[in-house]
């Protein structure tokens, strides 16, 4: 039991993990549609709130972080769950060699979005029109915070 | 000040975890060749499977830390970087907050491929470089940050 959680589901927690964490750093703003984080955090007034809640000059700036966290470790244990499913043998390559592929992928993705800190103007690199989420939601000036 | 010493474990705890990461990556990656005694050679002979589990404690340890900074750091330290248009110190931290975010998530199976054989000697391997590079990135990464305010 303990070799087949550790062959397919501790590998398919990190995958699912960050599958779902890469674009939720990604694709969260404060007009987002979909509530990316499971909670907020406004340190300001120590208020912790349900789903994706942006911030306002009354309650300071929102931290979506720990709330990024919590929904990538749901989607994680998902995954795992539906790994312990899947026949062992025939994806026991596969889940090795995606716990160290995956990761490399989505920290590439997340750096498409990450340059606008770094390069003034960059504008990420998208597979949808240019209408496509901004990432980071940018306030006027440089790049920024999408918390 | 409770602040202050939490940021001060933070950095030794991360020295630690950072000697820790080092040593395994080496033996991995540049181990010790036979008759080799020199310094640098002995920082490569050591047996790699035993840093995993201090560095998976170490690694969790230096998240709950840093997860205390955060708000700290969002309230009090940001804010005066974007003033002064230090958007790219912002973002070293982006970055260290997501490297930090997925490679906890990856340490149960960190530890799983650790404690296996030789069979998945690539998938260790992988994982391993994967957690050296984001450990220094991240380590570097907070010191300029934390940096920052004293530079600018």
């Amino acid at each position: 039991m303990m070799e087949k959680l550790g062959s397919r589901a501790l590998p398919a927690f990190a995958i699912g993990f960050a599958l779902y964490y890469a674009p939720g750093y990604a694709f969260t703003g404060a007009n987002s549609s979909f509530s990316w984080p499971l909670f907020t955090y406004f340190p300001a007034v120590d208020m912790w709130n349900w789903g994706l809640v942006p911030g306002n000059d009354n309650i300071g700036p929102p931290m979506w972080w720990y709330g990024w966290i919590a929904s990538a470790a749901v989607v994680g244990l998902a995954f795992a769950a539906i790994a312990m499913l899947l026949p062992e043998k025939s994806t026991a390559k596969a889940w090795s060699v995606a716990i160290w592929v995956v990761p490399v992928v989505m920290f590439a993705f997340l750096l498409n979005w990450e340059l606008s800190w770094f390069v003034p103007g960059w504008q990420p690199i998208s597979l949808s029109s240019p209408a496509a989420p901004a990432g980071p939601a940018a306030p006027p000036g440089p790049p920024p915070a999408p918390e | 000040m409770e602040i202050t010493v939490l940021l001060i474990l933070h950095g030794i705890l991360a020295v630690f975890l950072l000697g820790a990461i080092t040593h395994q990556a080496l033996g991995v990656f540049w181990p010790r060749r036979p008759g080799q005694t020199d310094f640098v050679a002995n920082a490569r002979g050591v047996r790699p499977q035993i840093y995993a589990t201090p560095i998976a404690i170490m690694y969790v340890a230096q998240f709950i830390l840093g997860a205390l900074l955060y708000p700290t750091y969002r309230v009090v330290a940001r804010p005066p970087l974007q003033d002064l248009q230090l958007t790219y110190i912002i973002g070293f931290f982006e970055v260290k907050e997501n490297f930090a975010a997925i490679m906890l998530a990856m340490l149960p199976a960190y530890l799983y491929f650790w404690k296996r054989g030789p069979e998945v000697a690539s998938t260790r391997a992988g994982i391993t470089a994967i957690l050296f590079l984001t450990t220094w990135y991240n380590f570097i990464a907070g010191h300029i940050v934390n940096n920052a305010r004293g530079l600018f």
